[in-house]
Protein backbone atom coordinates (compact mmCIF):
# COMPACT_ATOMS: atom_id res chain seq x y z
CA UNK A 1 0.00 0.00 0.00
CA UNK A 2 1.55 3.39 -0.72
CA UNK A 3 1.64 5.93 1.64
CA UNK A 4 -0.92 8.34 0.35
CA UNK A 5 -3.21 5.50 0.48
CA UNK A 6 -2.55 4.65 4.17
CA UNK A 7 -2.59 8.15 5.22
CA UNK A 8 -5.79 9.11 3.36
CA UNK A 9 -7.46 5.42 4.83
CA UNK A 10 -5.88 6.77 8.39
CA UNK A 11 -7.53 10.15 8.17
CA UNK A 12 -11.09 8.32 7.79
CA UNK A 13 -10.39 5.89 10.44
CA UNK A 14 -12.55 8.04 13.05
CA UNK A 15 -15.01 9.23 11.11
CA UNK A 16 -16.46 11.14 7.83
CA UNK A 17 -14.44 13.53 6.26
CA UNK A 18 -14.90 16.11 3.12
CA UNK A 19 -11.80 15.97 -0.06
CA UNK A 20 -10.12 19.12 1.96
CA UNK A 21 -10.77 17.74 5.49
CA UNK A 22 -8.50 14.69 4.21
CA UNK A 23 -5.79 16.86 2.98
CA UNK A 24 -5.61 18.82 6.41
CA UNK A 25 -6.18 14.97 8.29
CA UNK A 26 -3.24 13.64 6.31
CA UNK A 27 -0.46 16.79 7.23
CA UNK A 28 -1.66 16.57 10.42
CA UNK A 29 -0.94 12.85 10.61
CA UNK A 30 2.37 13.10 8.98
CA UNK A 31 3.41 16.22 10.79
CA UNK A 32 3.16 18.35 7.71
CA UNK A 33 5.27 15.62 5.70
CA UNK A 34 3.02 14.68 3.33
CA UNK A 35 1.02 17.37 1.19
CA UNK A 36 -1.54 15.85 -0.49
CA UNK A 37 -2.75 17.58 -3.27
CA UNK A 38 -6.09 17.17 -4.86
CA UNK A 39 -5.29 15.55 -8.05
CA UNK A 40 -3.36 12.81 -5.81
CA UNK A 41 -5.91 12.41 -3.68
CA UNK A 42 -8.90 12.29 -6.13
CA UNK A 43 -7.04 9.54 -8.32
CA UNK A 44 -6.57 7.68 -5.14
CA UNK A 45 -10.34 7.88 -4.07
CA UNK A 46 -11.33 6.84 -6.86
CA UNK A 47 -9.79 3.65 -6.84
CA UNK A 48 -10.04 2.86 -3.31
CA UNK A 49 -14.03 3.79 -4.00
CA UNK A 50 -13.86 1.33 -6.48
CA UNK A 51 -12.08 -1.37 -4.62
CA UNK A 52 -15.00 -0.59 -1.85
CA UNK A 53 -12.58 0.52 0.82
CA UNK A 54 -14.30 3.90 0.92
CA UNK A 55 -17.45 5.11 0.20
CA UNK A 56 -19.97 8.20 0.08
CA UNK A 57 -21.11 9.48 3.09
CA UNK A 58 -23.57 12.38 1.90
CA UNK A 59 -22.61 15.86 0.43
CA UNK A 60 -23.34 18.99 1.05
CA UNK A 61 -23.23 22.90 -1.01
CA UNK A 62 -21.26 24.99 0.64
CA UNK A 63 -20.61 28.84 -0.40
CA UNK A 64 -22.01 27.37 -3.76
CA UNK A 65 -19.36 24.94 -3.55
CA UNK A 66 -19.54 20.93 -3.73
CA UNK A 67 -18.45 19.09 -1.02
CA UNK A 68 -18.76 15.53 -0.85
CA UNK A 69 -18.06 13.01 2.14
CA UNK A 70 -16.05 9.70 2.86
CA UNK A 71 -15.70 6.97 5.14
CA UNK A 72 -14.80 3.65 5.67
CA UNK A 73 -16.32 0.68 4.63
CA UNK A 74 -15.95 -2.18 7.00
CA UNK A 75 -13.55 -3.71 4.55
CA UNK A 76 -11.33 -0.39 4.27
CA UNK A 77 -11.22 -0.88 8.03
CA UNK A 78 -10.19 -4.29 8.07
CA UNK A 79 -7.49 -3.41 5.26
CA UNK A 80 -6.51 -0.32 7.38
CA UNK A 81 -6.15 -2.67 10.42
CA UNK A 82 -4.20 -5.11 8.83
CA UNK A 83 -1.64 -2.89 7.09
CA UNK A 84 -0.97 -0.70 10.33
CA UNK A 85 -0.61 -4.24 11.96
CA UNK A 86 1.64 -5.27 9.29
CA UNK A 87 3.52 -1.89 9.59
CA UNK A 88 3.88 -1.91 13.41
CA UNK A 89 5.28 -5.48 13.28
CA UNK A 90 7.62 -4.13 10.53
CA UNK A 91 8.60 -1.21 12.72
CA UNK A 92 9.14 -2.88 15.86
CA UNK A 93 11.32 -5.55 14.27
CA UNK A 94 13.59 -2.39 13.06
CA UNK A 95 13.71 -0.72 16.04
CA UNK A 96 14.71 -4.55 17.93
CA UNK A 97 17.28 -4.49 15.90
CA UNK A 98 18.77 -1.30 15.96
CA UNK A 99 18.82 -1.04 19.22
CA UNK A 100 18.49 -4.07 21.55
CA UNK A 101 18.54 -2.57 24.53
CA UNK A 102 15.89 -0.51 24.18
CA UNK A 103 13.55 -2.79 22.59
CA UNK A 104 11.30 -3.28 25.71
CA UNK A 105 10.52 -0.15 25.72
CA UNK A 106 9.94 0.32 22.63
CA UNK A 107 7.21 -2.47 21.42
CA UNK B 1 -13.34 37.64 -7.88
CA UNK B 2 -11.87 37.51 -11.10
CA UNK B 3 -8.52 36.27 -9.73
CA UNK B 4 -10.41 33.68 -8.27
CA UNK B 5 -12.52 33.36 -11.71
CA UNK B 6 -9.41 33.43 -14.23
CA UNK B 7 -7.51 30.55 -11.55
CA UNK B 8 -10.72 28.48 -11.43
CA UNK B 9 -10.61 28.64 -15.47
CA UNK B 10 -7.13 27.40 -15.63
CA UNK B 11 -8.00 24.40 -13.20
CA UNK B 12 -10.87 23.86 -15.48
CA UNK B 13 -8.68 23.78 -18.46
CA UNK B 14 -6.26 20.54 -16.89
CA UNK B 15 -9.26 18.82 -15.33
CA UNK B 16 -10.63 18.26 -18.97
CA UNK B 17 -7.63 15.90 -19.17
CA UNK B 18 -9.83 13.49 -16.92
CA UNK B 19 -12.28 10.91 -18.26
CA UNK B 20 -15.22 12.40 -18.99
CA UNK B 21 -17.63 10.02 -16.22
CA UNK B 22 -14.88 11.32 -13.46
CA UNK B 23 -15.52 14.59 -14.57
CA UNK B 24 -19.13 14.64 -14.56
CA UNK B 25 -19.05 13.25 -11.13
CA UNK B 26 -16.35 14.91 -9.12
CA UNK B 27 -15.07 17.91 -11.39
CA UNK B 28 -16.78 20.91 -8.97
CA UNK B 29 -15.63 18.77 -6.06
CA UNK B 30 -11.99 18.66 -7.12
CA UNK B 31 -12.55 22.18 -7.91
CA UNK B 32 -13.35 23.35 -4.60
CA UNK B 33 -10.76 21.60 -3.46
CA UNK B 34 -8.04 23.20 -6.25
CA UNK B 35 -9.51 26.61 -4.72
CA UNK B 36 -9.69 25.96 -0.87
CA UNK B 37 -5.65 24.75 -1.08
CA UNK B 38 -4.84 27.75 -3.49
CA UNK B 39 -2.48 30.21 -1.83
CA UNK B 40 -4.03 33.78 -0.89
CA UNK B 41 -3.74 35.70 -4.05
CA UNK B 42 -2.87 33.11 -6.23
CA UNK B 43 -4.38 33.53 -10.14
CA UNK B 44 -2.51 30.77 -12.22
CA UNK B 45 -1.99 27.27 -11.93
CA UNK B 46 1.51 25.98 -10.17
CA UNK B 47 3.21 23.90 -12.00
CA UNK B 48 3.65 21.54 -9.31
CA UNK B 49 -0.26 21.33 -9.21
CA UNK B 50 -0.32 21.01 -13.20
CA UNK B 51 1.86 17.85 -12.45
CA UNK B 52 -0.33 16.50 -9.77
CA UNK B 53 -3.29 16.93 -11.63
CA UNK B 54 -2.30 15.85 -15.12
CA UNK B 55 -0.27 12.76 -13.35
CA UNK B 56 -3.67 11.69 -11.80
CA UNK B 57 -5.57 12.18 -15.03
CA UNK B 58 -2.91 9.82 -17.16
CA UNK B 59 -2.72 7.28 -14.64
CA UNK B 60 -6.74 7.50 -14.69
CA UNK B 61 -6.76 7.24 -19.00
CA UNK B 62 -4.33 4.20 -18.89
CA UNK B 63 -5.90 2.13 -16.35
CA UNK B 64 -9.68 3.18 -16.65
CA UNK B 65 -11.38 -0.09 -15.68
CA UNK B 66 -11.81 0.01 -12.02
CA UNK B 67 -8.57 -1.99 -10.01
CA UNK B 68 -10.21 -5.54 -8.90
CA UNK B 69 -11.23 -6.07 -5.36
CA UNK B 70 -9.55 -8.45 -3.43
CA UNK B 71 -12.69 -11.35 -3.32
CA UNK B 72 -12.74 -11.06 -7.08
CA UNK B 73 -8.81 -11.39 -7.23
CA UNK B 74 -9.07 -14.47 -5.28
CA UNK B 75 -12.04 -15.76 -7.31
CA UNK B 76 -10.12 -15.07 -10.43
CA UNK B 77 -6.97 -16.38 -9.42
CA UNK B 78 -9.31 -19.85 -7.71
CA UNK B 79 -10.97 -20.36 -11.13
CA UNK B 80 -7.77 -20.45 -13.04
CA UNK B 81 -6.74 -23.39 -10.35
CA UNK B 82 -9.88 -25.33 -11.34
CA UNK B 83 -8.85 -25.11 -14.65
CA UNK B 84 -5.47 -26.45 -13.82
CA UNK B 85 -7.32 -29.13 -11.40
CA UNK B 86 -9.22 -30.01 -15.01
CA UNK B 87 -5.84 -30.22 -16.69
CA UNK B 88 -4.28 -32.11 -13.85
CA UNK B 89 -7.61 -34.88 -14.14
CA UNK B 90 -7.32 -35.10 -18.13
CA UNK B 91 -4.22 -35.67 -18.12
CA UNK B 92 -4.23 -38.23 -15.45
CA UNK B 93 -7.00 -40.37 -17.42
CA UNK B 94 -4.36 -40.32 -20.83
CA UNK B 95 -1.69 -41.12 -19.13
CA UNK B 96 -3.38 -44.37 -17.01
CA UNK B 97 -6.21 -44.88 -20.10
CA UNK B 98 -4.11 -47.71 -21.46
CA UNK B 99 -3.40 -49.38 -17.59
CA UNK B 100 -6.63 -48.76 -16.83
CA UNK B 101 -7.92 -50.73 -19.57
CA UNK B 102 -6.21 -53.26 -19.35
CA UNK B 103 -6.25 -54.02 -15.47
CA UNK B 104 -10.84 -53.75 -16.14
CA UNK B 105 -10.16 -55.75 -19.26
CA UNK B 106 -8.49 -58.73 -17.06
CA UNK B 107 -11.01 -58.48 -14.07
CA UNK B 108 -13.99 -57.51 -15.17
CA UNK B 109 -14.84 -57.23 -19.10
CA UNK B 110 -18.16 -56.71 -18.50
CA UNK B 111 -17.48 -52.57 -17.35
CA UNK B 112 -15.35 -52.27 -20.22
CA UNK B 113 -18.23 -50.13 -21.73
CA UNK B 114 -18.96 -48.05 -18.41
CA UNK B 115 -15.08 -47.43 -18.92
CA UNK B 116 -15.01 -46.12 -21.92
CA UNK B 117 -17.80 -43.57 -21.96
CA UNK B 118 -15.78 -42.61 -18.59
CA UNK B 119 -12.71 -42.07 -20.36
CA UNK B 120 -13.92 -40.54 -23.73
CA UNK B 121 -16.01 -37.99 -21.87
CA UNK B 122 -13.01 -37.09 -19.78
CA UNK B 123 -11.09 -36.46 -22.93
CA UNK B 124 -13.67 -34.10 -24.61
CA UNK B 125 -15.12 -32.78 -21.08
CA UNK B 126 -12.64 -31.81 -19.65
CA UNK B 127 -10.94 -29.39 -22.55
CA UNK B 128 -14.42 -27.82 -22.29
CA UNK B 129 -14.60 -27.42 -18.88
CA UNK B 130 -11.08 -26.21 -18.77
CA UNK B 131 -11.87 -23.45 -21.46
CA UNK B 132 -14.78 -22.57 -19.47
CA UNK B 133 -12.81 -21.88 -16.47
CA UNK B 134 -10.25 -19.91 -17.84
CA UNK B 135 -12.82 -17.89 -20.09
CA UNK B 136 -15.18 -17.19 -16.77
CA UNK B 137 -12.12 -16.44 -14.85
CA UNK B 138 -10.97 -13.89 -17.89
CA UNK B 139 -14.18 -12.44 -17.74
CA UNK B 140 -15.08 -12.47 -14.16
CA UNK B 141 -11.60 -10.57 -13.80
CA UNK B 142 -13.19 -7.56 -15.87
CA UNK B 143 -16.22 -7.60 -13.79
CA UNK B 144 -18.86 -8.52 -16.32
CA UNK B 145 -21.57 -9.07 -14.69
CA UNK B 146 -22.95 -11.85 -16.97
CA UNK B 147 -19.98 -13.64 -16.30
CA UNK B 148 -21.19 -13.43 -12.65
CA UNK B 149 -24.13 -14.98 -13.45
CA UNK B 150 -23.12 -18.03 -15.42
CA UNK B 151 -20.22 -18.78 -13.07
CA UNK B 152 -23.31 -19.54 -10.63
CA UNK B 153 -25.49 -21.21 -13.43
CA UNK B 154 -22.15 -23.40 -14.11
CA UNK B 155 -21.46 -24.21 -10.37
CA UNK B 156 -24.89 -24.92 -9.99
CA UNK B 157 -25.09 -27.07 -12.78
CA UNK B 158 -21.55 -28.88 -11.41
CA UNK B 159 -23.12 -29.62 -8.09
CA UNK B 160 -26.65 -31.18 -9.58
CA UNK B 161 -23.94 -33.69 -11.92
CA UNK B 162 -21.59 -34.30 -8.87
CA UNK B 163 -24.84 -35.27 -7.04
CA UNK B 164 -26.34 -36.99 -9.61
CA UNK B 165 -23.40 -39.26 -10.54
CA UNK B 166 -22.49 -39.99 -6.42
CA UNK B 167 -26.18 -41.18 -6.38
CA UNK B 168 -26.08 -43.02 -9.61
CA UNK B 169 -22.85 -44.86 -9.64
CA UNK B 170 -21.26 -44.59 -6.59
CA UNK B 171 -19.85 -48.07 -5.96
CA UNK B 172 -18.50 -47.90 -9.65
CA UNK B 173 -16.31 -44.63 -8.54
CA UNK B 174 -13.22 -45.19 -7.51
CA UNK B 175 -11.95 -42.21 -4.39
CA UNK B 176 -9.53 -40.66 -6.42
CA UNK B 177 -12.29 -39.57 -8.93
CA UNK B 178 -14.49 -38.47 -5.97
CA UNK B 179 -11.41 -36.81 -4.83
CA UNK B 180 -11.24 -35.15 -7.82
CA UNK B 181 -14.40 -34.28 -8.08
CA UNK B 182 -15.01 -32.68 -5.07
CA UNK B 183 -11.76 -30.64 -4.89
CA UNK B 184 -13.14 -29.14 -8.08
CA UNK B 185 -17.04 -28.73 -6.75
CA UNK B 186 -14.90 -26.81 -4.19
CA UNK B 187 -12.98 -24.79 -5.94
CA UNK B 188 -16.24 -23.52 -7.85
CA UNK B 189 -18.08 -23.22 -4.62
CA UNK B 190 -15.33 -20.64 -2.69
CA UNK B 191 -15.41 -18.89 -6.21
CA UNK B 192 -18.76 -18.10 -6.60
CA UNK B 193 -18.81 -17.14 -2.93
CA UNK B 194 -15.96 -14.68 -3.34
CA UNK B 195 -18.09 -12.81 -6.57
CA UNK B 196 -21.07 -12.66 -5.29
CA UNK B 197 -19.82 -10.80 -1.58
CA UNK B 198 -21.22 -7.27 -1.47
CA UNK B 199 -17.26 -5.68 -2.22
CA UNK B 200 -17.57 -7.98 -5.44
CA UNK B 201 -20.92 -6.67 -6.34
CA UNK B 202 -19.80 -3.14 -5.99
CA UNK B 203 -17.33 -3.94 -8.82
CA UNK B 204 -19.68 -5.46 -10.90
CA UNK B 205 -22.09 -2.93 -10.64
CA UNK B 206 -20.09 0.34 -9.87
CA UNK B 207 -23.38 1.91 -10.68
CA UNK B 208 -24.69 1.07 -7.37
CA UNK B 209 -21.64 1.50 -5.35
CA UNK B 210 -21.73 5.35 -6.37
CA UNK B 211 -25.44 6.23 -6.28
Amino acid sequence: MQEATFLILTALADGTQHGYGIITEVAQISSDRVKLRAGTLYTALDRLRAEGLVAVDGEEVVEGRLRRYYRLTPEGTKVLADEAARLHENATAALTRLRPGLAGGLA
Amino acid sequence: MSDTAALERGYRRILAWYPRSFRAENEDEVLAVLLATAAEGQTRVSPAEAWDLLRGATRMRLWPVAPRPRSVRAAVRLMLAGAVAELAGLITVLVTSGAVRAAVAARDPAAMHALMVHQVSAMVGCPIAIGLWVWLASANGKGKDWARMLSGACFGVCTLTVLGLLAQHAATHAPADVIAAAVVWAIGLASVVLIFTPAAGRYYRPELARG
